[in-house]
């Protein structure tokens, strides 16, 4: 559905400021009804590689191709497939209703209101709007709003959804209703999504597939499931009851592997970092050298924040 | 119905519906419009000053600063929109329209255009009513040379925008431009052959023909409405070029939905 190759962008120097590489020759593409995550630090380049694929920021090279339409050369073609929502609850008029938002986005999509009615009501109510829909933008809450904008990104019909941090600044609540929603979009209807946050938990949520970018460079690719996988068989929990001896300490602070986390009077714990099966039999040797008791080695549970943290600090390279 | 037809009929309403939300400051508009129609219709001449029209009549005073006003909203249908837009955050939002930027900016300005007709028609009615006074229009000539006139006003609108979009906050200098579209209003298109080339100029003096001189469209030859329309179109085209130089800046510095 989307194809993005070898995508630059550098923003040219303004006010005696040198030029900015925001995105520095990336290349990835994105399958009919999938929903990716776009990931990275503040300033990694998903905002502009999202706002490329709207057309609203011309890159210095690469093609960027939407259902087999080259953006460059078959703009108006190739955005007919997609809707964004890009500055949040600003994406809507707030001095219109949420039906009179509806109404209008989908003339500008080309679209009859009069004969989409039936879908202006559907997303009205799939969105929990329906008691509202008479009520002007500005009055609804921040979530409300929200929900709006990604509703008025769907009445267009278009194949191709994205979603610049679609739960910025929104409470859990309205936070969980966005995510459900997401899926059932790409689960239901068959969009293809692509959204960028900083919220971990929509991605280990929502995402089947995410792209770490940093530094304007792809650092990962790949689904959350396998990145989730690949960090979890490396660390684990091992818990011993009472303290550890001088030396025992002095020879797993030796290891880099090792963190010892908790210690009190009671039990110890200590993380390792498994990357070979040498370091976690010479822990248990060290352990054992005083007979200290383990009372338990547990897998540690991985989360989605984690592994972007150690792959974009540690500049892993995912699959 | 035609796309562009129905995005036509959505700004109308979108603009409708704005119109009638903030009634009391729409009812000031309109009081002001009102009052501002008596005193031309009082023959009150300071309004001559004030929109640069030719002509001493109640009619040339009325059409003059009808067309002037058309040309300060068409202008300003164009240039305010899009900063407010960009302001708002909806400007990335029409970019993304299927119809194009170009179409959609026209497609605001005509549902404007038509808006501000009815509200001039129903106010100089009122205004024609109260002073029982009577004016003597030829509307069958005047209507295609205010489109006409409007064309360049438009075309300054799409200059004034696009600059915007790049420089960001130039209002102070926006608003100069209200005394510029005065300045073309009165320009002396008639006798200067080279003034005709200006915005609105040439389009302003026909007018000015047709409500002094008495003049019926087709009595100011085909020549000249021609070359006033092919003017207008010329500027248009102008401004609109001039927009997209700024909006290509824009994007290429990633600022086009800044403001």
């Amino acid at each position: 559905m989307i194809r993005v190759e070898s995508l630059v962008k550098t923003y040219p120097s303004r006010k005696g400021k040198p030029p900015i590489k925001a995105v520095d020759d990336i290349s990835f593409s994105v399958a009919a009804g999938e929903l990716l995550g776009l990931l990275g630090p503040n300033g990694a380049g998903k905002t502009t590689t999202v706002k490329m694929l709207c057309g609203l920021i011309r890159p210095n090279s690469g093609q960027i191709v939407i259902d087999g339409k080259d953006l460059t050369q078959r703009r108006i073609a190739a955005l007919s497939k997609v809707s964004a929502v890009l500055e949040g609850n600003r994406n809507i008029y707030w001095r219109l209703t949420a039906r009179e938002n509806l109404e209008f986005f989908a003339a500008l999509k080309g679209l009859n209101p009069a004969h989409v009615r039936g879908d202006i009501d559907h997303y009205l109510e799939l969105f929990n709007l329906t008691e509202k829909a008479n009520v002007e933008a500005r009055k609804l809450s921040r979530g409300m709003q929200q929900k709006l904008a990604i509703a008025v990104a769907l009445i267009s019909q278009s194949r191709v959804v994205l979603l610049d941090e679609p739960t910025l600044g929104l409470d859990v609540q309205a936070s969980y209703e966005i995510r459900q929603l997401l899926k059932e979009i790409v689960h239901d209807q068959g969009r293809t999504v692509i959204l960028t946050t900083h919220d971990m938990n929509v991605v280990q949520d929502t995402c089947q597939r995410v792209i770490i970018v940093n530094e304007g460079r792809i650092v990962a690719d790949d689904s959350v499931h396998d990145l989730l996988d690949l960090f979890r068989v490396r660390v684990y929990k091992i818990t011993i009851q009472g303290v550890l001896t001088p030396c025992q300490r002095a020879s797993l602070l030796d290891m880099e592997q090792v963190i010892i986390k908790e210690e009190s009077p009671e039990r110890t714990s200590i993380s390792v970092r498994l990357e070979e099966s040498q370091v976690l039999y010479g822990v248990i040797g060290i352990l054992g050298s005083n007979n200290s008791l383990i009372e338990s080695i547990d897998q540690e549970q991985n989360n989605f924040e984690r592994v972007f943290l150690e792959i974009v600090e540690g500049g892993t390279q995912g699959a | 119905m035609p796309k562009k037809l129905l995005l036509i009929q959505a700004f109308f309403k979108k603009e409708f519906i704005i119109y009638r939300r903030y009634l009391l400051n729409s009812l000031g508009g309109m009081i002001t419009l009102y009052v501002v129609f008596l005193l031309l219709l009082g023959g009150f001449q300071g309004l001559r000053t004030l929109t640069g029209v030719e002509g001493d009549t109640v009619e040339g005073l009325v059409v003059g600063y009808v067309l002037w006003f058309f040309m300060l909203s068409t202008y300003q249908d164009v240039s305010y929109a899009l900063r407010n837009e960009a302001k708002e955050g909806t400007l990335e939002q029409l970019y993304m329209s299927v119809h194009g930027i170009g179409w959609v900016m026209g497609a605001k300005v005509v549902a404007a255009f038509f808006i501000n007709l009815m509200l001039v028609a129903v106010l100089l009615m009122a205004a024609l009513v109260t002073t029982g006074v009577t004016v003597n229009v030829d509307l069958f000539s005047l209507f295609p040379l205010v489109v006409g006139t409007l064309l360049g006003s438009v075309g300054i609108g799409f200059a004034i925008g696009g600059i915007t979009l790049v420089l960001k906050r130039i209002d102070s200098y926006t608003q100069m431009v209200q005394f510029l579209l005065i300045a073309l209003v009165a320009a002396p298109a008639g006798r200067v052959m080279w003034i005709r080339f200006l915005p609105c100029s040439y389009g302003s003096n026909l007018i000015a023909q047709v409500m002094v001189g008495g003049q019926h469209i087709t009595q100011l030859g085909l020549g000249n409405v021609t070359a006033m329309l092919f003017i207008g179109i010329g500027h248009l085209g102008l401004g609109y070029g001039v927009y997209k130089l700024c909006e290509r800046k824009a994007m290429v510095q990633g600022t086009l939905g800044h403001y």
